[in-house]
C-alpha cells in the first residue's frame, strides 16, 4: 500500500481528493501547511506529496527548500497541485525537484488520480 | 477851408483807420507766419517720429533704437558730434558720430562730461578703462582745436530704469534751445515708451508662459542644441531629487536617472535627426514616469526652421501604474475566490457521478454539502460584486421604511450568536434608552451593513474574545464619546466628535472587538474598493473581497449617515456609523 501526503489548506480539495483515492491501494494524510507537512513526514514518509503552493505559515516552496536540507533532493516524488500557473513558480519547483506540476481546477480528481499513478509506474 | 477843414477831419480817422488795418493785417500776417511755421516743425517732427517709429519696428534691442535715433536727428538738430552711452553689466559703450572733424580732444571732453552725468544719474561711479568706444563719421583732426561749446545730455530711461545717455554736442556756443530740446525729448520719450511698452508685453507674454510651466506637475526640461539646460521647472527637479539645487546640468539628470531613460542619446537623436521619442515606464525614487523628448524648432509659416534644441517632458503615471496593479490584484483575487470553489463543486459532482456502489448516503451527503456551501460562497460573491458595481455607477437605491434599529440589531446578534459561542466569543448587544421606535432605514441593507461589521470583528477576534454592538441616539452638538460612555459602551478607541458635529439627530451604532487592532497606517484604505489588508499572514485562513465595507459606506451614506473606525493594535476596533433619525428630503 502506497501512502500519499496531501498538503493544502483548501479543506474541501483536500477532503474531495482523498476521497478519490482508492483505499485498498492507498493510504492518505492529510496536512493544512508546510508545518503540518513536516511534522507528517516525521510520522510516516509518503511514497509521494501533494503539494500546493500557496499557503499559510509555511507556503510550498519553503516546504520544498526544507525537506531538500532534511531529506535530501528528489527522495521523495512530488507533485504541486496549485492554481498557480506562473512559469516562475513552476521553474522554481522543478530546480527544487518536483516531479509533476497539476492545475487543480483544470484537472478532475481521476486526472490528479491517474497523475499520481503514473509517477509510481515510472519510479525506478 | 471848411471843405479842406471837413476833408482833414475825414482823412484821419480813414488814415489812422488803414493804418490800424493795415498794422492788423501785418500783425495777423505774423501770427499766421509764425503758426504755420509751428504746424511744419510739428508736421517734421511726426515725420520723424513716424519714420523713427517705422525703423524702430518691434525691435527690443536698445541699442539699435538708439542707433535709429541717433541717425536721423541730424534732420532737425544741429550738431558736430551726436553720442550715446549704453550701460552693459560689464561695460559701458560709448558711441559717437561726427557730423563735422573735431579735435581728439573734444571726443575726450564729451565722453568725460558723458560719463560725469550717467554717474550722477545712477549715483554711481564709472572707470573709464570700463568704456568702450565706437568712433564713426567726420574724421579727427588735430589742428582743429575748439573745445566743447554746446552740449546737452538726455537720460535714456526704459521702464523706470536708466540705461544709459545720449548727447549733442558743438564747437559752436548758445545752440541748444528749448526748441530743440523739446523736440529731443519727445523723441526719446516716445522710443522709450514704445520699448517699455513692447518689454512689458513680452514680460507678460513670459511670465504666463513661465508660470505654466513651473506649475506643471510633470517635469520639463528644455536644452540648447549643445544640450545646456535653458529652462527647467520645479517637478523636473524634485523628479530627480535635485530640488535644492539652483544649476542643473545635463549631467545631473544623467546621473540621477541611473541608466533607465538615456536623456542624452535621445536628445542628440532630437536635435539631429529631429526624431521624437517616448519612453517606457521607468521606475525612479518609487513613482514610475514616462518620458517624451521632442525637437524644439523654429516654425515659420513658410517653412520648418532650424532645431534650437530639445524638451524633455516626464509624465507622472505613478497613478496610472497603482490602478493597474490594484485591478490586477482585483482581477486574480475573484478569479481564486471563484475558482476555489467552482473547482470544489466540480470536483464533488464527479465524485457523485460515480457508480452508487462505490459510496454510502452520509459520504454523498458529504458531497452535497460541499456544494451547498461552495455556491453559497460564490453567490455571496457575485453579489459583492454586483453592489461595488452599483456603488461605481451611483446606483445605489436606498429604499427607507420605518423601522426599530434595536431590533435589526438584536435579529443580526441572534444569527451570529451561533458562530460566536462555537468560538467562545461573547457577543453582546446594548442600546440606549432614547433610542426611538421607529427610523427611516433600508432594513435589508442596514442588515448588510451590521451582517459586515459584525462577521469581520469575530473573524479578527480571537477565542474568548468580546464582541459588543452599541446604539445610541446622537444628539446634534452633543459629545458622541459622552453618549456612549453614558451607557457604558467601551470603544477601542476615542472616536474623532469633528465628524459628529455637523449631524442631525442620528442613531449611532459601534462595533467594538477585543481583536488583533489595525495599524494607523491602514485605516484611511480600509474603506476603499479593491483593498483588503494584508491580514492573511495574521490570521489565516481568513477569505474575502475587501468589498464589504466598501458596500456599507456606500450602503450608510446612501442613508446620510457617515461610517469610520478606530482601532489600537492588540486592543481592538470600533467600526461605528450613524443613520439619520428622521429622513429629510433632498
Amino acid at each position: 500500500m502506497k501512502h500519499i501526503l496531501i498538503i493544502d489548506d483548501d479543506e474541501t480539495f483536500k477532503s474531495l481528493i482523498q476521497s478519490a483515492f482508492d483505499t485498498a491501494k492507498y493510504s492518505v494524510a492529510l496536512a493544512a501547511d508546510g508545518v503540518e507537512g513536516l511534522k507528517s513526514m516525521g510520522e510516516k514518509r509518503p511514497d509521494i506529496i501533494l503539494l500546493d503552493i500557496k499557503m499559510p505559515n509555511m507556503g510550498g516552496i519553503e516546504f520544498l527548500k526544507e525537506i531538500n536540507k532534511k531529506y535530501g533532493e528528489g527522495k521523495t516524488p512530488i507533485l504541486i497541485t496549485s492554481n498557480i500557473s506562473s512559469m516562475d513558480t513552476i521553474s522554481e519547483g522543478v530546480v527544487l525537484g518536483i516531479r509533476g506540476y497539476v492545475l487543480k481546477s483544470n484537472e478532475s480528481l481521476q486526472g490528479i488520480v491517474e497523475a499520481v499513478e503514473r509517477v509510481f509506474n515510472t519510479a525506478v | 477851408m471848411t471843405l479842406l477843414t471837413i476833408l482833414s477831419v475825414l482823412a484821419i480817422p480813414s488814415l489812422a483807420l488803414s493804418a490800424y488795418l493795415l498794422f492788423r493785417e501785418y500783425e495777423s500776417k505774423g501770427v499766421i507766419e509764425k503758426r504755420e511755421q509751428d504746424i511744419g516743425r510739428r508736421m517734421y517732427e511726426l515725420a520723424i517720429l513716424k519714420e523713427i517709429g517705422d525703423r524702430v519696428g518691434y525691435s527690443l534691442d536698445v541699442q539699435q533704437i538708439v542707433d535709429i535715433i541717433t541717425s536721423s536727428l541730424h534732420q532737425f538738430i544741429e550738431y558736430a558730434a551726436v553720442s550715446y552711452m549704453l550701460l552693459e553689466p560689464e561695460k559701458v559703450i560709448f558711441k559717437m558720430h561726427l557730423e563735422r572733424s573735431v579735435h581728439r580732444r573734444f571726443v575726450v571732453d564729451v565722453r568725460d562730461r558723458m560719463l560725469g552725468s550717467l554717474g550722477a544719474l545712477l549715483e554711481r561711479e564709472f572707470n573709464k578703462n570700463s568704456v568702450k568706444e565706437i568712433l564713426s563719421g567726420a574724421i579727427l583732426i588735430e589742428d582743429l582745436d575748439e573745445p566743447v561749446q554746446s552740449f546737452f545730455n538726455i537720460p535714456l530711461v526704459i521702464g523706470d530704469k536708466v540705461v544709459g545717455i545720449l548727447t549733442v554736442a558743438d564747437t559752436k556756443a548758445g545752440l541748444y534751445k528749448e526748441e530743440e530740446m523739446t523736440i529731443l525729448y519727445k523723441l526719446i520719450q516716445q522710443a522709450s515708451k514704445a520699448v517699455t511698452r513692447l518689454q512689458d508685453v513680452v514680460r507678460t507674454e513670459q511670465e504666463k508662459v513661465s508660470a505654466m510651466v513651473e506649475s506643471m506637475e510633470d517635469g520639463v526640461v528644455m536644452t540648447d542644441a549643445d544640450y545646456r539646460i535653458l529652462v527647467i521647472n520645479p517637478a523636473a527637479k524634485r523628479i530627480i531629487g535635485q530640488e535644492k539645487k539652483v544649476e542643473i546640468t545635463i549631467f545631473d539628470f544623467i546621473d540621477n536617472l541611473g541608466g533607465k531613460m538615456d536623456m542624452r542619446g535621445r536628445l542628440e537623436e532630437s536635435v539631429k535627426l529631429k526624431k521624437s521619442f517616448v519612453s517606457e515606464r521607468f521606475e525612479l525614487r518609487d513613482k514610475f514616469y514616462q518620458s517624451f523628448v521632442f525637437p524644439v524648432k523654429t516654425r515659420t509659416a513658410l517653412s520648418e526652421g532650424d532645431v534650437l534644441g530639445g524638451v524633455v517632458i516626464f509624465h507622472d503615471v505613478t497613478r496610472e501604474v497603482e490602478l493597474e496593479r490594484v485591478r490586477e490584484d482585483f482581477t486574480s483575487m475573484i478569479v481564486h475566490e471563484l475558482r476555489t470553489p467552482l473547482s470544489g463543486i466540480q470536483k464533488a459532482s464527479e465524485l457523485l457521478k460515480k457508480p452508487v456502489a462505490k459510496k454510502s448516503s452520509a459520504t454523498s451527503k458529504q458531497y452535497v454539502d460541499i456544494i451547498y456551501q461552495n455556491s453559497s460562497g460564490m453567490l455571496d460573491l457575485v453579489n459583492d460584486i454586483l453592489d461595488a458595481a452599483k456603488l461605481q455607477a451611483g446606483k445605489f437605491e436606498i429604499t427607507r421604511e420605518p423601522a426599530d434599529i434595536t431590533e435589526v440589531i438584536a435579529n443580526r446578534i441572534s444569527f451570529f450568536d451561533i458562530s460566536a459561542g462555537e468560538r467562545k466569543i461573547r457577543l453582546s448587544v446594548a442600546a440606549s434608552e432614547d433610542v426611538p421606535k421607529t427610523a427611516p432605514l433600508d432594513v435589508q441593507r442596514v442588515k448588510q451593513v451590521l451582517n459586515n461589521l459584525i462577521s469581520n470583528s469575530l473573524k479578527f477576534t480571537a477565542e474568548g474574545g468580546t464582541v459588543s454592538v452599541a446604539v445610541v441616539l446622537h444628539e446634534p452638538g452633543a459629545a458622541i464619546n459622552d453618549e456612549f460612555r453614558k451607557m457604558k459602551a467601551s470603544v477601542a478607541d476615542l472616536l474623532p466628535e469633528e465628524q459628529f458635529k455637523a449631524l442631525s439627530q442620528s442613531l449611532a451604532i459601534a462595533v467594538t472587538d477585543s481583536g488583533i487592532g489595525i495599524e494607523a497606517a491602514s485605516l484611511p484604505k480600509l474603506f476603499s474598493k479593491f483593498k483588503q489588508l494584508d491580514n492573511k499572514a495574521l490570521v489565516p485562513n481568513i477569505k474575502g473581497t475587501g468589498l464589504g465595507l466598501a458596500i456599507a459606506k456606500g450602503i450608510i451614506e446612501g442613508h446620510g449617515g457617515i461610517i469610520g473606525v478606530v482601532s489600537k493594535v492588540g486592543v481592538g476596533s470600533t467600526f461605528y456609523f450613524t443613520l439619520p433619525a428622521a429622513h429629510k428630503e433632498a
